[in-house]
């Protein structure tokens, strides 16, 4: 059962990953906020990891999916269907000439999502740990 | 938008009020209502007609053409024409029969029951003692009223103008002319005579009584009836007082719903309309005396809410409009104040501005901050005794302690660098669309004319570059006699030939640029290149530009093709409409477009887009580019030089030449408790609250939203403090400082009272311009119309437990226009219709200019002025030319006048087709029976008064917008489709566009306000 485990320590990493990704964007809002970064910064800084993000969800998914895992493939599937309508619909950067008023949407969605990830998250650990107690028995 | 069935299902009640109250009321002929009766009230008489034959023997027998407008006799009604075109002739026979029906196809025929038994009030009536009156007019009897007609010059304004009273207006002057009988009796109030017909006498002998009265569009004529059955209208309470001898601070509108009639009636022409064009705050100036201007700044409540609760009551937006570099009369300018070495002098805390608000307190040595309440150090250079009352001494050489508005010479600790000069960069296309349609040569005849009026001498910069398929740089070099050109066609790997020498300075290269300026017509005049690099010339202006900043004006004609940015043809998709996709077709296809005005805005550059391409452009996609950029939006679409050419030179010349302030910021700072929260207008926002303005001028206004932070205030007054720090023209950096304050209430009536409309509006249309960006039109109207209604709903909870409102739409007399507004917002370029109303391109671009535009420019754009003018050009005496508006509604348009509809932005001179032939020859200098076109003919400077009256008159129009140049359209009545593009859709009080007129659109939110209450 080294496989199991191998896949929730991997996916385990990947939303640490997203986890961080998300909650660099929300910082950058937040300084953005409170003056101080200018908004070119803070709106490339954001961009700069949008796409890197939406990668990442889409490879846990996928993981997901190969592994069998449906349970956990199912959570997964709102967040990325939601990422890809986003990039369809070419809203998922940041806009830099209206970032201020878009401000508390943007917040708004990414701390959504960070709550979302966390919940995955714990799934996650619950899943790792009864993987490793199975193994144990 | 639905049209409210205001005219179906005429209630008998109403049927019978409407005979009735001549007879009973009191004779006091008030001058509005008659014409009121006479404008309206006959179409919708033959309606009901009870036919008493004696009625057509008056104006038969004896019919003196001044009183010939149909005169109803009591509950009969003659018919009058509504499309006055041949008619006079066709009736003229004074033996002819009048067969009313038959005259009038458009008329419904026979609604609603004939008036039976003898004549009562009806209930609503009887609450309003003053209403009787208004029916009177177009009663009476016709012989008697056979007044010798007034002689011409002293005759009274055409019936139409005065058939609108001016809500405000005090009426009780008749007008000469007018006849009013003794009581008693039926009252007759001579009608007023038709506009004084130019043509031989005998022809207006023959009109007989069948003179037409002014021409009554179909809608407007359905109207009437109602208004017939409901004369009331109450006049506006403020003036008279006379509702029920209450003093009540709200208008009213009486809609007449009986119970159980849904028919309301509401009289049309008692409406209001802000036909008196000034309308100032004025109290607000005597409360807070060292408040700046209203024309820097406009609140658009002047009480600010004191709680959160109270704020979410006042359904209108709460914020303000900023207009910081407005032209300032003569003798009223902004005193400049050099602090020298003791610094400008500022709040520790907050960097409040000093300013006449703030308190000395401790001998003079500390003063407290306006918005932070802080105690701050008088610096010693500053420091000044205090007087008994507290007053500093020196208060009188002090302009920044005396005025609201101030400029302060800031040191270089508000320089990040050394002031930049002004600079002009030019990118021009000179395809074959640019030179054909004669653009290039008219521009570049205008930047040559105004070299030396650019503002900066000796420090002017300036550069060119052209583009078609690939893209011209110009050495200017002043050792040069010639500009050299260098061609880059490496579109997609930009460079700069040159690193120097593309932007120089003017004076030091006058004669190259001059000599260039001479020879760029000529030198693409044989090109045939279709194509546009405009994304890669955006490119390389910007790699020239961006040490310095300045403004970037581009002139663009067709669609970019080639390169980065190229745009594709979008917008002849019909389907789009009314689907989630439609907005989209109105903000930039290509992200390009706003990461240039990102770079450029951080970069100090300022862009003016010139487009004028016949065919679509994507205003959405260019227009970005000024949006970000605190610049501005030209379109003339279908440009042809021999047309246009006088508009883009002037418009081009006053871009150059006005005050410019460069690289400017702007900030508005408010006391505790109040945030901004939105900021709409072209520029960029730096931070939460510093709006980024490459440059701004005075033609450009801003306005921002705000909220309350804390749910209860505790403060007396708020304090707004904007703060404009820009560069000048002459290289100084300057503050511009626009103090005002604003007192907080707990009372939401008083926040109506001391309402701003003007401000509302313009806060009101800059929020639904945004609003078609992100959502459909229709939501977009949608949301303007809600927020009407729910805000009249609330005043009327407000006032309905102490009065009696039953069937009365009542608005706060500061709000007397807002629904007019309203619908003039929702028919207006932007907002108007659908896929067919407006073209895409020129939709955007009036999206664009209604985002700047400040609150005068917009009420006039939302509420043009239509003038006639033809008397006052017939007439031989040169005294003051008579300027009165006329509601904006095809009603207006008299068929032998000449009338001017003004927007700002074109003038219409519309020409009826009875019109004398004469006054065409002499204007126009063609004869209209040749059917000439008139989109080529001009009127300036034929040899003749008449002639030069006109002028006169246009002259002094547009002397009073002198943003923008307006062109003179013409335009015959009837000649289609110009008539209704130039003019019919712009009459806003008529139904068109698919959208309802006034009387409607009051009705509907009369009926809406009442929903829920």
């Amino acid at each position: 059962m080294d496989g199991g485990l191998l896949l929730w320590l991997t996916s385990f990493f990947l939303l640490i990953a997203l986890l961080a990704l998300v909650v660099f964007q929300l910082m950058c809002l937040a300084d953005l906020e409170f003056d101080y970064i200018n908004p070119y910064d803070s709106a490339s800084r954001i961009n700069s990891v949008v796409l890197p993000e939406f990668i990442v969800e889409g490879v846990l998914c996928f993981l997901f999916l190969i592994s069998g895992h449906w349970a956990m493939f199912l959570f997964c599937v709102p967040y990325l269907y939601y990422n890809v309508k986003l990039h369809n619909q070419r809203q998922h950067l940041v806009d830099v000439t209206e970032i201020f008023n878009q401000l508390h949407r943007e917040k708004k969605r990414r701390l959504i999502k960070l709550f979302y990830l966390v919940a995955l998250l714990f799934l996650n650990i619950f899943w790792m740990i009864w993987s490793v107690l199975e193994d144990e028995d | 938008m639905q049209r409210p069935p205001t005219n179906e299902k005429p209630g008998p009640p109403s049927v019978l009020g409407r005979p009735v109250s001549p007879f009973v009321a009191p004779p006091q002929p008030r001058t509005p209502f008659s014409s009121t009766g006479l404008v309206a009230g006959p179409p919708g008489g033959p309606v009901y007609g009870g036919p008493p034959p004696v009625r057509y023997n008056g104006p038969f027998a004896a019919p003196p053409p001044s009183s010939s407008p149909p005169i109803p006799n009591a509950g009969i009604a003659q018919l009058v024409p509504p499309v006055p075109g041949p008619q006079p002739i066709r009736f003229s026979g004074p033996s002819s029969p009048p067969p009313p029906q038959s005259a009038y196809p458009a008329q419904p025929p026979q609604r609603g029951p004939p008036p039976t038994g003898p004549p009562t009030l009806s209930p609503p009536m009887s609450l309003r003692p003053n209403q009787p009156q208004t029916p009177f007019v177009p009663m009476g009897p016709p012989p008697q009223s056979a007044s010798p007609m007034p002689p011409r010059g002293i005759m009274p304004p055409p019936p139409v103008e005065s058939s609108f009273p001016t809500p405000s207006a005090t009426f009780q002057q008749p007008f000469p002319g007018y006849h009013s009988r003794p009581a008693g009796q039926v009252t007759s109030i001579a009608p007023p005579p038709p506009p004084p017909p130019m043509h031989a006498p005998p022809f207006h002998a023959q009109q007989g009584s069948y003179m037409p009265p002014p021409p009554i569009a179909a809608p407007l004529g359905f109207n009437s009836r109602e208004q017939l059955q409901y004369p009331s209208a109450g006049p506006p309470v403020g003036s008279a007082g006379n509702l029920q001898g209450l003093v009540e601070d709200f208008q009213s509108l009486s809609v007449g719903s009986v119970p159980g009639s849904l028919d309301p009636g509401l009289d049309v022409n008692s409406l209001p309309r802000p036909l008196d064009v000034d309308e100032k705050p004025s109290s607000l100036t005597e409360m807070y005396p060292m408040n700046c201007p209203p024309r820097y700044f406009r609140l658009t409540t002047h009480a600010i809410p004191n709680s959160q609760s109270l704020l979410s009551r006042w359904h209108l937006p709460l914020g303000a409009v900023v207009h910081p570099l407005a032209e300032a009369p003569d003798g009223e300018e902004v005193p400049i104040v050099n602090f020298g070495s003791a610094g400008i002098i500022r709040c520790k805390r907050c960097r409040t501005y000093i300013n006449p608000y703030v308190t000395f307190t401790d001998g003079g040595r500390k003063w407290r901050c306006i918005i932070c309440s802080l105690l701050n150090d008088v610096p010693g250079d500053y420091f000044s005794l205090l007087d008994a009352s507290g007053r500093r001494c020196d208060i009188n050489d002090r302009p920044e302690l005396l005025k609201g508005s101030v400029e302060f010479v800031a040191p270089t600790e508000y320089m990040v660098r050394p002031p930049m000069p002004p600079l002009y960069f030019f990118l021009i296309d000179v395809s074959i669309n640019a030179v054909k349609s004669g653009m290039l040569e008219i521009v570049a005849n205008a930047i040559k004319s105004c070299l030396d009026e650019l503002p900066g001498f000796p420090r002017t910069q300036i550069g060119f570059i052209t583009f078609d398929s690939t893209l011209h740089f110009y050495n200017m070099k002043s050792s040069l006699t010639q500009p050299q050109m260098m061609v880059v066609a490496d579109l997609d790997d930009i460079f700069i030939p040159l690193p120097d020498d593309l932007l120089v300075n003017l004076s030091e290269s006058r004669n190259v640029v001059d000599a260039f300026l001479d020879s760029l017509p000529s030198m693409f005049q044989d090109n045939v290149n279709l194509e546009s690099a405009f994304g890669p010339a955006l490119r390389a202006a910007y790699m020239v530009m961006s040490q310095l900043g300045g403004k970037l004006l581009i002139f663009q004609s067709t669609l970019p093709s080639l390169g980065i940015g190229r745009l594709k043809l979008r917008g002849d998709d019909i389907r789009v409409y009314g689907t989630e996709k439609e907005h989209l077709l109105r903000i930039p296809e290509d992200p390009f477009y706003k990461q240039m005005a990102a770079d450029f805005t951080k970069y100090q550059i300022a862009v003016d887009i010139f487009a004028f391409s016949d065919k679509y452009s994507d205003m959405a996609s260019l227009g970005t580019l000024a949006k970000y950029t605190g610049g501005q939006v030209y379109h003339y679409p279908a440009f042809q030089g021999h047309i246009h050419g006088e508009k883009l030179r002037y418009e081009l010349v006053r871009d150059l030449t006005r005050e410019t302030a460069w690289e400017a910021v702007m900030r508005i700072r408010c006391g505790k408790g109040v945030r901004f929260t939105s900021y709409h207008g072209h520029a960029m926002l730096r931070s939460t609250d510093l709006m980024a303005l490459p440059a701004v001028d005075c033609d450009k206004g801003f306005a921002v939203q705000m909220a309350l932070e804390e749910t209860l205030l505790t403060t007396q007054t708020i304090y707004f403090q904007v703060a404009l720090l820009y560069t000048s023209s002459s290289g100084e950096r300057r503050i511009r400082i626009l103090t005002s304050a604003a007192p907080v209430v707990a009372d939401l009536g008083e926040m109506y009272r001391q309402a701003d409309a003007g401000a509302t509006v313009c806060l009101l249309s800059k929020l639904a311009v945004e609003k078609t960006l992100l959502q459909k039109l229709e939501d977009a109207r949608h949301s303007v119309q809600l927020r009407i209604v729910k805000s009249l709903r609330e005043y009327r909870n407000l006032h309905a437990v102490q009065h009696r409102l039953v069937g009365r739409l009542i608005y706060p007399e500061s709000l007397k226009y807002l629904a007019l507004y309203g619908l003039a917002l929702c028919k207006s370029l932007p907002l108007r219709g659908g896929y067919a109303d407006v073209q895409l391109d020129e939709r955007c671009a009036a999206g664009y200019n209604m985002i700047i535009l400040p609150i005068k420019g917009l009420v006039k754009l939302l509420y043009p002025s239509l003038i006639r003018v033809d008397e006052s050009l017939a007439k031989v005496s040169n005294d003051g030319d008579s300027m009165k508006r006329l509601p904006l509604t095809a009603a207006c348009l008299d068929p032998k006048g000449l009338y001017i509809y003004d927007d700002g932005f074109k003038f219409v001179l519309w020409l009826g087709n009875m019109l004398s032939p004469d006054m065409v020859v002499d204007l126009l200098g063609v004869d209209l029976s040749s059917f000439p076109d008139l989109s080529r003919v001009t009127i300036i400077g034929r040899d003749n008064e008449a002639s030069r009256k006109l002028t006169r008159i246009l002259r002094k129009l547009s002397e009073s917008n002198p943003s923008f140049h307006q062109c003179c359209h013409i335009v015959r009545q009837g000649e289609q489709p110009r008539e209704s593009i130039l003019l019919l859709n712009n009459l806003i009080e008529d139904q068109n566009s698919g959208v309802s007129g006034y009387l409607d659109w009051v009705l509907h939110i009369h009926r809406q306000v009442q929903q829920n209450v």
